[in-house]
């Protein structure tokens, strides 16, 4: 009568064993029916993360149903098939330890919540607890999207998590280089047509002008840090010295612009006026301008450092 | 020749320029005094003292020169840098500045004038701005005239674009490298322009006192090349350019590489390629011109073009093939992050981490260069119209610098002197334009003579085109087209109008001189060791806690104590308090970095070991928190973190240390990895005790720290400053008893050991 609970605990270390080989069968074929990405739901989000497991997952909880309007998810969704497909090239033996899985919300809510995910996409790293790839860790590590939503770094990361490197290699862009032949094509083509134009030294003074405004407003900060447009609140002028929005940009560049085409037309232009009516008109003309506009800009210049203590006419 | 104002007659030509010249001359030693003037704020308001971190370690290693000699400075090991792997110093410096400050040290010792070591180092940079407003007239000079080399250099004396690295008290390789910078430029000008090899030499030769002094070498190293290659590109191959950039290139390269800090890179890197490569050019292109003034035969020139096309062809291949092979080293990280922005954010982050490496916003532009933000593109247009060699090099440097100005807040160093040298030029030519008496025919007016107006420098233009004759009529757009081909007579009608322009223009440099007193009083004079507030009254209060702090370590510790601090006190620490460090300001050694901002940003437990295998005796953590001083250790955490995490992403995750809504908190609601941290407990310990059970507030992130601070289990609070700012931690030895620190404290306290799970009775079947 004790026997057969006793024979029972007995086997079922034996038991357990077995029915991981059997869920390990089921996740390898889902996998393969899949190529190489599974898709989970409830049950098998459970089967995958099972807590002994000799092999690790990588699963991703996104939303892509356009109802939940994730832009997010479905920037980085081709980024993670890319780097599951590249993992299913793996060879066999290594990729049947590491599993690549994709939750939706609309598939199961209820993992959403057990875990109290509030966004999406998360990218969580189940390590192996078992078998000869356990490292004693047994917590999930998230992803970092630090560096953005591209295939390269995540397919980096990941491998730190994956039996070898994942095989992946950025896909070739056709697009770019085709652009880029096409256009250096054109450019032979044109040569003989646009030369004149190449050759004239205002060509290149107006483009080495337009670039210097550029730069001079802030055009690489605003590049670099990824500035928005314009305010969330619809403001155009960042506060702060050491922000500014996209707009800005623009603006200032103009405001240099005007400034100093004003200057080039009082030295290079006026003093060949003929007569000396028109030539007084042009010159209080492009001084209040020159007076005008450079009030404006110690104006703005107030508005990012509130401490100034200069002001012209505004 | 009517003339719009009566001019004296009766003035010989030697005495105007007589006068000329003593003018010149007074005006530039006026422009030298107000350079130096303008750049002791930092003396008259604090002290003489150096200023900020690197200096600190110029100062530092330049004592060791004066004290031991040039040679003892050369083999220089300091074991007490990055402990305890020691650094070479003498072979990991650009010596120039400290091999200047000690020519002039022992120069004025021979002279039996014993001047502290000190005040030498802090008087350097103000000195050198005089220096370089010179070479900064000299180099106007070159593109326009005189007029507009005063001009030049009365913008570079004052403008704070330059200041702000210039200081007094500001002992870095920049205070000496402008003025390199621009004399070398300056050099390779004349070099140009007469064809010499003397001028080329002069220029190698201060090409080599600047890869001595300054990184930012390589800026020269890549604008002279592209120089040269521009002017071929235009056809403007001359036998003086192939003099003048043979002499440099040669000379320049050769002693470069006799500084160990570059040592074989002028070969072996990709920075310098571009110079070896025009080298080659130049070479093939005399070649070519030599044969072709020899040979006749249309076809042997055929072949030969097309010989030498692949030439080019094969060279380029093989320096791409030795590239790829590693026989080239790529470009290094720091110039390859000017390229590709993002780059030193993924890969480097202590680049990236540093607040001089920034992108620069346009408030600082206006800030550091004012009104000739404005005039620069105008000035850029009048070298246009000229577009002579030298006026295409200011053409190429305004558009580089433009770009990498807007890339790196630091670079706009190299940026300030071209843009004083085209608004200058602008600026001058508007007052020549403007100023000049002489007054042509009014076309509705009807003439009786048809003499064209030549009188100074700005009506030589006019001179061919005295012939032609003025239409009447015509459009804005004619009249552009009038001023692209200067074919009309030239000169300003009326006094009002002059009068109008000239008051305008003062207006203008008057308001520069106002911005450029206030902007270097109020931000670029601050020694960033001593800081300033205001009391009630309105006096100075002065903030001495780092000396405090620095001066604490030196008198209580002992000498060989090691003290852990992020990298950023490295120099301050070694040079103030005289104690070995972990880092330091030269970051060499990412690994030891990391391995510091690991242990700032682990637990106690993970920390303890890591601060006992490397020696540690005392943590210095900055905490500005009661103050509000906002340059503190936790506003840098969160690169400590990511330089950790770039080395151990296993153990440091960023986003472990912000709370689950991705916020950075300090107070309750901040993330456990946050709480636990060494750097967290450190600044926050005792905290809330200074609030009396008030609730403590932390100035610098406004939030409300927890009434129960953090504990310190494995460190004793050492030392805190005044106001809070430094704050020093011991750390523990291991307990006697072999326990670990946290069970022996709770020991000491009289705390049971909590026992995690009740014992069972009965051990489990299996």
């Amino acid at each position: 009568m004790h026997l057969l609970p006793l024979l029972a605990l007995f086997s079922l270390p034996l038991a357990r064993a077995a029915s991981d080989d059997a869920a390990h069968q089921k996740l390898v074929a889902l996998a393969a029916a899949s190529g190489g990405l599974i898709k989970l739901d409830a049950a098998t989000y459970d089967l995958l993360t099972t807590p002994n497991r000799d092999w690790s997952a990588s699963i991703q909880f996104t939303a892509l149903d356009s109802r939940r309007r994730c832009s997010p998810c479905k920037e980085f969704d081709p980024s993670w098939s890319a780097v599951a497909k590249a993992w299913s090239k793996a060879p066999a033996v290594h990729r049947d330890t590491h599993f690549f899985a994709t939750l939706d919300f609309d598939d199961a809510q209820t993992v959403f919540q057990k875990l109290g995910l509030q966004s999406a996409p998360v990218v969580h790293i189940h390590p192996a607890t078992e078998g000869p790839r356990a490292t004693g860790k047994t917590g999930v590590s998230k992803y970092d999207f630090s560096q953005g939503f591209d295939a390269e770094p995540l397919a980096q990361a990941l491998s730190n998590h994956t039996p070898i490197r994942i095989p992946y290699s950025p896909p070739f862009d056709w697009a770019r280089w085709t652009t880029a032949g096409a256009g250096l094509l054109t450019f032979a083509v044109l040569l003989r047509f646009i030369a004149p134009i190449l050759q004239s030294r205002w060509t290149w003074a107006i483009s080495t002008i337009l670039v210097s405004l550029v730069m001079n407003s802030g055009y690489m900060f605003t590049r670099i840090r990824n500035s928005p447009w314009m305010g969330g609140d619809g403001s155009w002028i960042a506060g702060g010295f050491q922000n500014q929005f996209g707009q800005e940009v623009q603006v200032i560049a103009i405001v240099y612009g005007t400034l100093g085409f004003a200057f080039t037309m009082l030295i290079m232009v006026i003093p060949y006026q003929a007569t000396a009516h028109r030539q007084r008109f042009q010159i209080y003309l492009w001084s209040t301008i020159i007076m005008l506009v450079y009030s404006i800009l110690i104006v703005l210049f107030k508005l990012k450092n509130r401490g100034y203590p200069f002001r012209l006419l505004l | 020749m009517p003339t719009a104002f009566p001019l004296p007659s009766d003035l010989s030509p030697a005495t105007v320029t007589n006068t000329a010249s003593l003018l010149r001359i007074v005006a530039l030693a006026l422009i030298s005094g107000a350079a130096i003037a303008s750049r002791l704020f930092a003396v008259i308001n604090f002290e003489s003292i150096i200023h900020e971190f690197d200096p600190w370690f110029n100062y530092r290693a330049t004592r060791v020169l004066a004290a031991k000699g040039f040679y003892e400075f050369w083999n220089w090991f300091d074991p007490t840098a990055w402990y305890p792997l020691g650094r070479v110093v003498g072979g990991t410096v650009y010596p120039g500045l400290m091999a200047t400050s000690g020519v002039i040290y022992n120069f004025l010792h021979a002279l039996n004038l014993p001047v502290d070591i000190r005040n030498i180092c802090v008087m350097l940079a103000p000195g050198f701005s005089a220096l370089t407003a010179w070479a900064t007239y000299m180099f106007t000079k070159e593109m326009k005239d005189e007029s507009a080399g005063l001009l030049a250099a009365a913008f570079i004396g004052i403008v704070p674009g330059y200041i702000s690295r210039s200081v007094a008290g500001s002992y870095d390789n920049e205070a000496i490298a402008i003025f390199l910078l621009m004399f070398t430029f300056y050099c390779w000008i004349k070099a140009l322009k007469l064809g010499s090899a003397l001028f080329g030499t002069l220029a190698a030769v201060f090409y080599f006192y600047m890869v001595a002094a300054w990184g930012g070498y390589v800026f020269i190293t890549n604008m002279i090349p592209l120089h040269g290659l521009v002017l071929i590109l235009m056809g403007r191959f001359t036998s003086r350019l192939y003099v003048a950039y043979s002499s440099w290139y040669v000379i320049g390269t050769l002693s470069s590489m006799q500084v160990p800090f570059v040592g074989f890179q002028p070969v072996s890197t990709s920075e310098h390629m571009a110079a070896l490569g025009v080298f080659g050019l130049l070479q093939i292109v005399a070649f070519v011109q030599l044969v072709r003034s020899h040979v006749s035969s249309k076809q042997f020139q055929d072949l030969l073009f097309v010989v030498l096309v692949t030439a080019g062809l094969v060279g380029f291949a093989a320096f791409i093939g030795l590239t790829y092979k590693g026989a080239i080293a790529p470009w290094t990280g720091r110039f390859y992050s000017l390229w590709d922005t993002g780059y030193a954010k993924k890969h480097i982050p202590i680049i990236a981490s540093v607040s001089e490496h920034q992108p620069t916003a346009w408030p600082s532009f206006f800030m550091d260069l004012q009104f000739l933000i404005f005039l620069f593109p105008a000035g850029v247009i009048l070298c246009f119209h000229q577009l002579r060699d030298e006026h295409v090099f200011v053409i190429i440097y305004a558009v580089m610098a433009s770009y990498f100005a807007g890339v790196m807040v630091r670079l706009m160093l190299t940026l300030t002197p071209v843009v004083c040298v085209a608004s200058a030029v602008a600026f001058s030519t508007l007052l020549d334009t403007y100023v000049d008496a002489a007054e042509p025919d009014d076309a509705e007016a009807p003439a009786d003579s048809a003499t064209p107006s030549e009188s100074g420098a700005a009506a030589k233009k006019t001179k061919k085109a005295a012939a032609a004759t003025p239409s009447s009529s015509g459009s804005a757009l004619s009249d552009l087209v009038a001023a692209a081909v200067p074919n009309k007579k030239k000169g300003i009608y009326g006094l009002d109008t002059r009068f109008a322009i000239i008051v305008n223009a003062i207006g203008m440099l008057a308001f520069f001189v106002f911005h450029c007193t206030w902007a270097t009083s109020s931000a670029y004079s601050s020694p960033s060791v001593v800081l300033a507030s205001q009391n009630p009254d309105g006096s100075q209060h002065i903030i001495d806690d780092f000396r405090e702090a620095y001066y604490w370590l030196r008198q209580n510790t002992p000498e060989t104590a090691v003290v852990m601090s992020w990298w950023d006190y490295g120099y301050q620490i070694a040079g103030m308090a005289d104690r070995p460090t972990l880092v330091d300001n030269n970051t060499w050694n990412n690994t030891h970095i990391a391995t510091v901002g690991k242990a700032m940003s682990s637990s106690e437990e993970v920390a303890y070991p890591i601060l006992r295998k490397h020696d540690v005796d005392y943590v210095l953590v900055i905490f500005g928190g009661l103050l509000g001083y906002s340059g503190d250790d936790i506003n840098k955490f969160l690169w400590m973190v990511r330089i950790a995490q770039g080395v151990w992403p296993e153990e440091i995750q960023e986003p472990n240390y912000f709370t689950p809504q991705g916020e950075y908190r300090v107070d309750e609601h901040a993330s456990p990895a946050m709480k636990n941290s060494l750097m967290y407990k450190m600044s926050y310990y005792r905290f809330s005790e200074l609030f009396g059970g008030g609730p403590s507030t932390d100035r610098v992130r406004n939030q409300q720290i927890p009434k129960v601070g953090p504990t310190l289990d494995y460190l004793d609070e050492a030392y805190t400053t005044d106001n809070w700012i430094v704050r020093i931690y011991q750390v523990r030895s291991e307990d006697l008893l072999g326990r670990d620190l946290k069970s022996a404290n709770a020991f000491a306290q009289g705390k049971k050991r909590k026992r995690s799970k009740p014992m069972s009775r009965r051990r489990p079947i299996v």
